[in-house]
């Protein structure tokens, strides 16, 4: 069976949209570990930078809904833990992650509180905080700006769970359809296709510099209480205005070529669909579209298609202690588990462009959700695991104190900052850091 | 930070401020020493509530402790049972005293001008708003806003400030809506020709609904195209996109087969229901009833926008009785249809069945691999259709005319661009505002005329003053008029209103009453009807924990929820049309139910087809909000019911009283259905514990009465204890039914107050206290959604002054309604 991707082409040679030739995977690996061309990486930085020095990557995989803890934690800790039956399909990099058990966010119990996973603060309380209530992947996109074609990419299967949030306190939504992704991320645009979005952006942005003088007029005017929520509106046109600059120059260049078709012949499930986009982060990684990626597995998917699931994730979670909705259950976790699991063996296989180790050394994957446990509605304990990135893996870890208390997630996401090259020793309701060495 | 009204009574007992300060170690009150120091002074106050962190009086500090000893005490939940008993003079003697303290509180100056809240509109008043502005009837039939950000709620609201943000994506949205609009509005070039289509059944294709995109799409036959699958779109191969915007006219020749035909326990549809015929056309949709075997023509014209999907579906909630609800699998009831009613037929055709399955083995005869050729099921035909155009019965077209005039050019910007404006920011308009936007269309001329003020008008709507509602520039009349507008219609005010306003028209409570009356009649409120109870309910949620599939087959089945959030809307546009005093929406005996629901509420006399009806509960246990299905299902778990959440919703959504939410530290213990104890008896051993029991004991009795109602708001005599072990062998129908254990639905409130089940806790809720507190908690959700913005602690006077009116107006609807939008908050 070929591989998804195919090899690059020169982006001087202006390719036809669709439909790609297929090559071989060998041919692409070729390029890679041979001498890197230039063409292939795409960004702004020179190919000299990112021969130096290689870039760290982020990778984020969420749920809405938590794990059941007896099938997600192992039961024994240290670097020699034994498996535990939803990581089962980890157990290939059993040396190279870390399992975190109790760490939170000091959440009440209830729905609605896991969109705080990423920033340990919920939206009714972000003004307290500078960065509202910006999530973890939205900061790193900041932190690589402009320097990649795309600051993050986010995606999903129809639906969110409200993980990413911007400086603003907006959430930022996921793509939810892969061949969306497909076209957001790797459609070339012929050039008349090309002109006519010029000429857009264009107008776009004189209508932008119309309106933008309006929106300060009327900060000035406004009373305090609203003050805050005007800011976003200057704030989105400044931002708008700037990306509209940046796609401007982007549009000139030729995104890197993939082919996910295979992904969708016959019945696609949503075990291709995820394939689909894991292997698009993958590459969008490896050419060096983005640096940041998040992936989320809604509550309102239709998991019915694995093997022996017949009920609605969030029926599973209130199980009543059933054995048998419990064990639907933990298939769901089990699968979302599986699918990173691949794109994990998938990042390992590729040998970092112009560095040390596979693509995986040099990214920062984290797996788990703001919720503890759905069928508890307990936001305590959240399932935690960090992999790749080049750590000093340490198995599983109990993160409480000496007096028993829960560490604060604020704190492992301090560590995973430091290590993305964000020189800061504070985040959120952080009140250290997590012991997490890199080499 | 503003202190909400919803917060405060959340803080209620627990509450522990800092020591305020307080007139020494003597409680001074003598009516509060009286009935209140028992209990509530010295180390250890119950409740953790101590009369000295009241103070002298109500200020910004105490003030949310003093509400919340009102509430308590108007819920004569305090002085509890077990303590002092106060005589009715006692205790409006001590309501007078707090309201007293209350009202010394003096809110600071900023609060007191109380400062209209600025808020992005949400996307459904973007639609509309447009629609309005570009005096078309709606967006557009090629789904312009699909990609708009969609919007949160908070707490069921879509209208709340501060969960409607703003990002540079959600502007980038609105740039690409309103050009995709705009396009579509206003056209350029030449005249297009018109087309002709003549469509055969053959040439009209049955989308697949698998997964898999590469099944091919099923054709028609040559005497017509079958529906079969509903939830297949169909479409015409000739016109599957619409090429070009204009006018459409379409004429499809069709009919309705074989109603009744098929038992309608087998397919789930209702022998008195009619066939219908739906077309889709994005966001707009027509419904057409079509009459049995008679065939008829049905007629549309239609503004299509270029790119619009024109499709075709039977509208049905039947045909996924069979199996796992899968299409195919309902072809089975072809081989009922023919035992039961022709059996010589049906054991010929068995002789014909001939395939064999994968394994070389005979296929049961009633397998539906063999009736498929066979289908008589109850379906819309199509026999021919005629599509035209796009016609212009000028050009441009008229409604570009009364856009931009007869002959638009870039010198008459000006002109053209401020009638535009006015509508779209709600307020007269300066040369000098309009400038920059006159220069804009200047400098895309080379676009051409008209398409360079296309420009000028795509800036107009991304404009800050279209987007945000309530800016401070708006005169208060102008402000009035768009709050007024925008509650009732979720769009610009029309130029009627605007000057019926200037007019002084609305100045009076009576104007305002006569006003909400006329446009609930006409229609022109159904935005507020629908979207205002939708919110309050959070009829949003009702499948966030849907029953279980597999005990809950009927639920699902059928899609109930659809029939159960209908009910809730048909009930309270009843009650708003004929302008019923507003305790009749929580208890009334009666409600509107169809069949799907009758099921449900386990009614034999009830309506018998998919049509809802008027239907007034003899057993008294339903009727009114609080029987409704809505509210039991999106309140109970999905195999079992929880009292709590059921209490929660009563009272935050019913009495306007919002508990707090138990302690971070507290470990919830799962639900355990196999376990041989009851809710109740769980909840009694967490209430033993001091520090639930102060909360729970006021929370509890809410929702005990509601046991009866299973998941699925189904009545019930006793819980049934699903047994795993022998669930997971057992066939679906067989399992968990290990045990019964008999339902207690009795509580005691601490008033003493108590009730043995639904029909005394309905008696209960209708008390004069609750009524009063119902209608409070109407008043302040609709403040919530015409505001944006929960009502703050320091509006609470003037809330009770709007209660007041509505009580002397018997509490109805319409001058309750009158009497917030006449109130000082609205305004």
């Amino acid at each position: 069976m070929g591989e998804p991707w195919q090899g690059g082409g020169s982006p001087s040679h202006i390719q036809p949209v669709r439909p790609m030739p297929h090559f071989d995977r060998r041919t692409i690996l070729r390029g890679i570990g041979g001498a890197l061309s230039l063409p292939l990486l795409e960004s702004m930085t020179s190919a000299g930078e990112a021969a130096s020095a290689p870039p760290t990557r982020f990778l984020v995989v969420g749920n809405p809904f938590g794990a059941h803890p007896k099938h997600f934690f192992p039961k024994d800790f240290g670097k020699d833990f034994t498996i535990s039956s939803t990581l089962k399909s980890l157990e290939w990099l059993k040396d190279r992650m870390t399992v975190i058990s109790r760490t939170d966010h000091g959440m009440i119990s209830g729905h609605g509180r896991e969109i705080s996973f990423l920033s340990g603060v919920l939206p009714s309380e972000a003004q307290a905080y500078a960065e509202k209530n910006m999530s973890l992947d939205q900061l790193f996109a900041r932190h690589i700006g402009s320097q990649v074609r795309y600051d993050s990419v986010g995606a999903s299967l129809e639906a969110g769970i409200r993980m990413s949030w911007t400086a603003n306190g907006v959430e930022k939504l996921p793509i939810s359809d892969p061949q969306e992704l497909f076209d957001h991320l790797f459609l070339n645009l012929t050039p008349e296709e090309k002109k006519t979005r010029r000429n857009l952006l264009l107008r776009n942005g004189s209508i932008l510099d119309t309106v933008g003088s309006r929106f300060t007029s009327l900060a000035g005017t406004s009373s305090n209480s609203d003050r805050g929520r005007l800011d976003q509106f200057q704030t989105s046109v400044r931002e708008l205005e700037v990306s509209l600059q940046e796609r401007t120059t982007w549009l000139e260049r030729d995104k890197p070529k993939f082919d996910i078709s295979r992904y969708m012949q016959g019945d696609s499930t949503i075990e291709d669909r995820y394939d689909a986009i894991f292997d698009m982060i993958a590459y969008a990684f490896q050419t060096d579209l983005t640096r940041v990626a998040s992936v989320e597995f809604p509550a309102e998917l239709n998991y019915t298609s694995i093997d022996g699931v017949n009920r609605s994730y969030h029926g599973c979670t209130h199980n009543g202690k059933q054995e048998n909705v419990t064990s639907e259950l933990v298939r769901i976790e089990s699968f979302q588990v599986s699918r990173l699991s691949r794109a994990l063996k998938q990042l390992d296989s590729i040998q970092e462009p112009g560095g040390e180790g596979s693509l995986l050394d040099h990214t920062i994957v984290l797996f788990g959700s703001g919720m503890g446990y759905g069928g508890t509605h307990s936001n305590r304990n959240l399932p935690i695991l960090v992999a790749g990135g080049g750590f000093q893996h340490r198995g599983h870890v109990d993160a409480s104190d000496s007096s028993g208390k829960s560490m604060p997630l604020c704190n492992l996401y301090v560590t995973l900052m430091q290590r993305f090259g964000i020189e800061r020793d504070k985040f959120n309701t952080s009140s250290g850091s997590f012991d997490l060495q890199f080499s | 930070m503003q202190k909400h009204l919803a917060s405060t009574i959340s803080t209620v007992l627990l509450a522990i401020l800092p020591c305020l300060k307080s007139s020494g170690d003597e409680v001074e009150h003598k009516t509060l020493k009286e009935f209140c120091a028992g209990c509530h002074v010295g180390d250890e106050p119950e409740g953790e509530f101590s009369l000295l962190d009241l103070g002298e009086s109500a200020d910004e500090d105490s003030l949310e402790l003093w509400m919340a000893s009102l509430e308590r005490v108007e819920a004569e939940e305090m002085p509890p049972e077990d303590g002092i008993q106060l005589t009715e003079e006692e205790r409006e003697e001590l309501i007078d005293f707090l309201n007293e303290k209350i009202d010394e509180y003096e809110p600071p100056a900023e609060e007191a001008a109380r400062p209209q809240v600025v808020r992005r509109m949400n996307n459904r008043e973007f639609a509309n708003s447009i629609a309005d502005v570009l005096l078309i009837e709606d967006i557009g039939t090629h789904l312009p806003a699909a990609d708009l950000i969609g919007d949160s709620l908070h707490h069921g609201f879509d209208t709340h400030a501060a969960t409607l943000g703003f990002s540079k994506f959600h502007l980038e949205q609105y740039v690409e809506a309103v050009r995709k609009i705009v396009d579509a509005t206003i056209l350029t070039g030449d005249r297009p020709d018109s087309k002709r289509y003549l469509i055969r059944p053959t040439n009209i294709l049955g989308a697949t609904t698998s997964q898999n995109t590469k099944r091919p799409a099923r054709p028609g036959r040559r005497d017509g195209f079958d529906f079969l699958d509903p939830r297949s779109l169909a479409y015409f191969d000739d016109f599957e996109t619409t090429p070009t915007t204009g006018w459409y006219s379409i004429k499809i020749e069709c009919v309705g087969l074989d109603r009744g035909r098929y038992d309608e326990e087998w397919t789930g549809i209702y022998d008195a229901d009619p066939i219908r015929l739906q077309v889709i056309m994005g966001d707009r949709k027509r419904l057409f009833d079509l009459p049995d075997k008679e065939t008829t023509e049905i007629e549309l014209d239609e503004w299509l926008a270029a790119g619009t999907r024109f499709r075709l579906k039977h509208p049905t909630d039947g045909l996924r009785l069979q199996g796992n609800g899968n299409f195919k699998f309902q072809n089975r009831i072809t081989a009922f249809y023919y035992k039961k009613y022709e059996p010589q037929r049906y054991k010929e055709l068995a002789k014909t069945f001939t395939k064999k399955r994968g394994d070389g083995r005979q296929r049961q005869t009633d397998d539906w691999h063999n009736w498929v050729d066979y289908w008589q099921g109850p379906r819309p035909r199509i026999l021919s259709a005629v599509v035209e155009g796009p016609i212009y019965k000028s050009w441009p077209p008229k409604r570009q005319i009364a856009l931009l005039g007869e002959e638009p050019t870039i010198d008459g910007a000006s002109s053209i661009l401020r009638p535009i404006a006015e509508r779209a920011w709600r307020r007269s308009i300066s040369e000098e505002e309009l400038k920059p936007f006159v220069e804009l269309v200047q400098l895309r001329k080379e676009l051409g005329e008209i398409e360079a003020l296309k420009e000028g008008i795509v800036a107009v709507l991304i404009s800050p003053e279209f987007l945000l509602l309530n800016q401070p520039e708006l005169t208060p009349e102008q402000r009035f008029a768009s709050k007024f507008s925008y509650l009732l219609a979720s769009s610009t005010p029309p130029r009627e209103l605007n000057e019926s306003i200037t007019d002084g028209e609305l100045d009076s409570f009576e104007e305002i009453r006569n006003e909400v009356q006329a446009q609930f009649q006409s229609g022109k409120a159904d935005a507020f009807l629908r979207a205002f109870p939708f919110a309050w309910l959070e009829l949003n949620d009702i499948n966030f924990m849907a029953p279980d599939p597999d005990y809950f087959k009927h639920y699902h089945r059928k899609l109930v929820s659809d029939d159960m959030v209908e009910e809730v809307l048909r009930f309270f546009r009843h009650a708003a049309k004929e302008n019923l005093p507003l305790p009749e929406l929580l208890s009334s005996d009666y409600s509107f139910i169809n069949a799907d629901l009758a099921k449900i509420y386990g009614i034999e006399d009830g309506p018998k087809s998919s049509t809802f009806e008027r239907y007034a509960f003899a057993d008294r246990r339903r009727g009114g909000l609080l029987g409704m299905g809505a509210f039991l299902t999106s309140t109970a778990d999905s195999l079992g019911t929880s009292p709590i959440h059921r209490a929660v919703y009563v009272m935050e959504n019913f009495l306007g009283i919002h508990p707090k939410p138990p302690p971070a530290d507290v470990e919830i213990s799962e639900p355990d259905v196999r376990q041989a104890k009851t809710i109740k008896e769980i909840l009694e051993a967490h209430r033993s514990d001091k520090s639930c029991a102060s909360c729970h004991q006021g929370i509890d009795p809410y929702g005990y009465a509601f046991e009866n109602f299973g998941p699925d708001g189904s009545w019930r005599d006793a819980y049934t204890v699903r047994d795993s072990s022998d669930a997971k062998n057992a066939p679906a129908n067989r399992r968990g039914r290990a045990a019964e254990i008999p339902i207690d639905a009795s509580a005691a409130f601490a008033s003493g107050e108590n009730y043995r089940g639904i029909i005394e806790f309905r008696e209960i809720m209708n008390s004069a206290a609750r009524q009063r507190l119902f209608v409070r908690c109407f008043v302040e959700k609709l403040l919530t959604y015409a505001n944006g913005e929960e009502p703050k602690v320091s509006d609470y006077a003037e809330i009770e002054k709007l209660v007041d009116i509505s009580n002397e107006h018997d509490y109805r609807i319409i001058e309750t309604i009158a009497a917030v939008i006449d109130s000082p908050l609205f305004r």
